[in-house]
């Protein structure tokens, strides 16, 4: 059963026009930019005219960029697997649980979200130097897990609660465990909200920078997100350059949104099915 | 009582997926990812900030001679950020960890030793056979003991549109005077007159010192006057039209990309920008030193290179630091690759600075305009607080943000106890 | 709605109630990995910041021993306005992504909600910008805000004199605010737009039956489900706005002057810029406590959840 079609009312199309010249205009001028030579990037006459370069994107195509690549891939699919696992029993428990608890508990999450990341590296390079996982993928993914926890417990909590609870007892009240209720009865449930939080957490993860650029010590393990900073410097901006690599950095984040969005819709479809 | 299968075989098979996607991932993470470091005596670890093509060409220049000349030795060079790199360095020392070699920003020099990031290196360079031809304003002493050097300055000059200025009969300016003439003749027909930095930090500090100086500031006896006057000159050419308003918004390089589109008549800016104006000038061009007078000063900026606290390979490193930064040959290679200027007399008194009409203007401002940058009267300390104060009044004056004379008054309160030992 | 017939069986309540009880005891467990996992990385770094506010920590002894001074880094920040006027700075700019945020959020969720081609493109571009990082986004708006740029060739257009968008002091502070709710926008659409999708579709073929205007539909049906997403979505922005300095940084610096230094931009100049950690402690502390008392809202109406 499909939604009903109706006539689109005029403010649905208002937004959409505004929406597609605020996002659509700097996408376009990015795009541009990678295609620039650099003197043309700066001053008004070779602002849509000018002779187009693939230099930006053949320096970007590196042997530097695939090691990047598969660190960002590496380190971001951990990471986001790792913060689920512990996420969405912890969202489950503080959507269930009674009294104090949830308060206390979600406050502490707040809080811990408040500290900003420059903050938290310094510390965090002692207790990783001291456990000697300095210089590897394992120290930035803890770190990126203790980073997205708290935001994911936060977000999932509220899908976890508006799954009714008669749902879980009508389960146990049929013999099941609160461990088979939770996975077989409530996880599918929640679909929408665990695929959505784990996109954006992959998202935050992928474009993460500064653990990424403290904790590695020696070169060859930097993710894209350091890459970038490196077009970046007091002696000049590489403006074709950052453009071109935000491009390329991005393009993999459109992939996964476009294979979740596939997913968000079918969730619909099976939800629907009586 | 009935319910629908809800674990359908598609979610059975994503979560199965899952689960060994996790596991091989975790598999992966736990190895070490290559290039690992080698801890044995024959490798030396170099942290740098360099992005530009050209600096890289001059650090694998230096990476290739040295590991020619000295067999069986690799030299690893390793990127960080430029915002990163002095709290990367602060960091590591709680670990007790950091590289042999640090090429860090000049002005840092002290705020790092008292950090503990760098060694001293006093025996080092007073044996060093090359310790005479440099300037002493390079190198860097903290309670007697030498810390690091710098090997090459990059400093300020004007920048002036040479078609512009013939086109308007003006000849390049020798006092601030004759600039403010200049500027006024260039915009009376329709170009741009000046461009420089407002930033509200180092790069704005670092522009601003000049004009501070010309109206006769110093460290040794701030006063508010001197400070209000030099605010009160540059926020002038912004209320005439010579200067943007958008200069607080601007980088070192926003102002240079400007000036190279072809409409302004002067430009504040560094000798690093000296190759790209060869390559895309799209008019004849031109330096001389910044008009301030006798008692303005231009700070030798630059990086500085210094031992790391921690290596293993003190003796190794230092010979690095010989054999390249610090020898003429390798000064040479500095000049050739990023038009940086030496600090040894004997490697500035090459012909390719003095037959260059650019370089040797460059060379002259260093020679009599040059200040040590950090300023040696600050404590050590208190550097970069002080620096950043500055580049704060300095775009506050400059974006209207309080008059001239309140963010002189204000930044006096700020510097007196920062300046007090 | 349900998505499937439930015949609950005629057990005593006390039964059910029992049942339920020990239920909720075995959920505890879930909560424990979450707990070691984040006492052990969270927790630390969090109370070093607490020690470091209450010390007197610079460079020199960072790696050493930390005198402890009391409230002195407080005291001296609000004394010399500094603190202060950074509060105010931030609380502007957090309003101002907040509801520029939660309200662009909302208003894309729903003009986005269907599945056609126009409303996938849009997504996309949505999601890709906020893939992008703040480099990326503050710097092309840097170009496009400046006097030259496209939005002032508009306004010339339009007949009307450049705005100083970025080098005035008062313009500086709305434009980066507007343009961080800009970059945040997309991210509440998605969550949003995944809470409408999860209204069910009965409620609003009812609301058609009922002849109800797009107005009416948004207000009775859309709105009131979106109550827990938008308090929850309410919280994490005003926690990113208290946090964010990324766009500070690039557009303008904290300036012109410190016009647009918000809590985090000073924090990070005092700590990483100065080098006085314990003054940029206290900064980011003082941030902290402010959010406190925003949690300690939401964690009353958590409270009246459960009584519900």
């Amino acid at each position: 059963m499909t939604m009903v079609r109706k006539p689109t009312s005029p403010i649905t199309i208002g937004v959409r026009i505004a929406l597609a010249v605020v996002y659509l205009v700097p996408l376009l001028w990015i795009v541009l930019t990678s295609f620039k030579d650099g003197a043309d990037v700066i001053g008004s006459s070779t602002a849509l005219f000018f002779r187009p370069t693939l230099d930006a994107y053949r320096n970007a195509l590196s042997p530097e960029l695939f090691t990047a690549l598969g660190q960002s891939t590496v380190i971001a699919t951990t990471a986001t697997a790792i913060v689920l696992l512990i996420a969405i029993p912890a969202a489950y428990a503080l959507a269930r649980v009674r009294g104090i608890v949830p308060t206390i508990g979600l406050s502490v999450l707040i809080v811990l979200q408040m500290v900003p990341q420059t903050a938290t590296v310094i510390p965090l390079f002692q207790v990783f130097g001291s456990l000697r996982i300095l210089d590897s993928n394992t120290a930035v993914i803890l770190a990126d897990v203790a980073l997205m926890t708290p935001f994911a417990i936060i977000l999932l909590r509220p899908f976890f609660r508006s799954v009714p609870p008669a749902l879980e007892e009508a389960a146990s009240v049929d013999g099941a465990s609160s461990f088979r209720t939770f996975r077989s009865i409530v996880l599918p449930v929640v679909r929408n909200g665990i695929a959505t939080t784990a996109t954006l957490v992959f998202l935050i993860i992928w474009g993460e920078f500064l653990y990424a650029v403290n904790f590695f010590l020696t070169p060859g393990n930097y993710p894209l997100s350091a890459l970038l900073a490196q077009q970046v410097s007091s002696y000049g901006i590489n403006w074709p350059g950052l453009m071109a690599l935000g491009v390329i950095t991005s393009v993999p984040i459109l992939v996964l949104f476009l294979f979740t969005y596939r997913l968000l819709k079918e969730g619909l479809t099976v939800g629907a099915v009586k | 009582m009935h319910f629908s299968s809800f674990v359908s075989r598609r979610s059975q098979t994503v979560l199965s997926f899952t689960a060994l996607g996790v596991a091989s991932a975790l598999a992966l993470a736990g190895c070490a990812p290559a290039g690992g470091a080698d801890s044995d005596d024959n490798t030396i670890t170099v942290w740098h900030y360099y992005s530009l093509d050209n600096q890289n060409a001059m650090l694998d220049q230096y990476k290739s001679e040295f590991e020619a000349t000295n067999d069986g030795v690799t030299v690893e060079n390793v990127y960080v950020p430029q915002d990163q790199l002095n709290s990367k360095l602060i960091a590591a020392v709680g670990s007790g960890t950091g590289p042999d070699v640090v090429v860090f920003d000049g002005y840092s020099a002290t705020t790092l030793t008292s950090g503990g990031v760098l060694a001293a290196i006093t025996d080092e360079w007073s044996g060093f056979d090359g310790a005479d031809q440099i300037a002493e304003g390079a190198v860097t002493t903290v309670s007697g003991d030498v810390y690091s050097v710098q090997g090459y300055v990059n400093t300020l000059g004007l920048f002036y549109n040479k078609t512009i200025l013939d086109e308007l009969g003006i000849e390049p300016p020798t006092t601030v005077d004759q600039l403010e003439d200049g500027m006024a003749k260039a915009t009376a027909a329709g170009h741009q007159g000046i461009t420089l930095s407002g930033q509200p930090d180092v790069q704005g500090a670092f522009q601003a010192f000049p004009w501070l100086t010309e109206a006769g500031f110093d460290y040794a006896k701030p006063n508010a006057d001197a400070l209000s006057e030099g605010y009160a000159r540059v926020r002038g050419w912004i209320d005439n039209g010579y200067l943007s308003a958008q200069a607080p918004t601007w980088d070192q390089n926003v102002p240079f990309a400007e000036f190279m589109n072809g409409n302004t008549a002067f430009a504040e800016n560094g000798n690093w920008q000296l190759s790209s104006l060869e390559s895309d000038a799209t008019f004849d061009y031109g330096v001389v030193p910044l008009p301030v007078g006798t008692t303005g000063k231009v700070y030798l900026g630059g990086e500085a290179e210094g031992i790391g606290a921690f290596s293993k390979n003190p003796a190794l490193a230092w010979k690095y630091l010989e054999e390249t930064f610090l020898s003429k040959a390798g000064q040479l290679v500095a000049l050739d690759q990023v038009g940086s200027l030496p600090t040894r007399a004997d490697a500035s008194a090459d012909d390719s600075i003095s037959a260059d009409p650019y370089l040797s203007q460059f060379a002259e401002a260093i020679a009599t305009q040059g200040a040590p940058f950090p300023d040696t009267i600050i404590p050590p300390e208190n550097n970069e607080a002080v620096i950043n104060a500055n580049g704060q009044a300095w775009s506050a004056a400059l974006g209207g943000q309080t008059s001239p004379d309140q963010a002189a008054s204000d930044l006096i309160k700020v510097l007196e106890p920062l300046l007090q030992k | 709605m349900t998505y499937l017939t439930i015949r609950v069986p005629n057990w005593p309540s006390s039964a059910l109630r029992r049942r339920g009880r020990r239920a909720a005891k075995s959920r505890w467990i879930y909560l424990v990995p979450a707990t070691v996992f984040l006492g052990a990385l969270a927790i630390f770094p969090l109370v070093q910041l607490a020690r470091l506010s209450v010390s007197d920590v610079q460079v020199q002894n960072l790696n050493s021993d930390w005198p402890f001074v009391g409230v002195r880094n407080f005291i001296d920040g609000f004394s010399s306005g500094v603190l202060s006027q950074s509060l105010a700075n931030t609380l502007v700019f957090v309003t101002i992504v907040t509801v520029v945020g939660l309200v662009g959020g909302i208003a894309a969720a729903v003009a986005l909600r269907g599945t056609a081609k126009i409303t996938g493109v849009l997504l996309a571009a949505m999601v890709f910008i906020w893939a992008l990082p703040p480099v990326v986004n503050g710097s092309v708006w840097k170009f496009l805000l400046a006097d030259d740029g496209l939005v002032n060739n508009v306004v010339n257009l339009a007949g009307l004199q450049s705005f100083p968008f970025l080098y005035d002091e008062r313009y500086a502070l709305i434009s980066v605010a507007v343009v961080n709710a800009w970059a945040v926008i997309p991210f509440n659409t998605l969550v949003f737009r995944a809470a409408v999708l999860n209204v069910p579709v009965e409620q609003f073929e009812a609301a058609q039956l009922d002849g109800a205007t797009p107005a009416q539909e948004f207000g009775n049906v859309i709105l009131p489900a979106l109550r827990p997403t938008t308090i929850v979505l309410a919280v994490l922005t005003i926690v990113y706005a208290f946090r964010s300095f990324d766009f500070v940084y690039v557009m303008t610096k904290g300036g012109p002057g410190t016009a647009t230094q918000t809590l985090p931009y000073l924090s990070y100049q005092q700590a990483f810029v100065g080098y006085d950690f314990s003054a940029g402690a206290a900064t980011a502390v003082v941030a902290v406590l402010f959010v406190l008392i925003l949690a300690g809202v939401y964690a009353r109406s958590v409270l009246k959840e459960e009584s519900e």
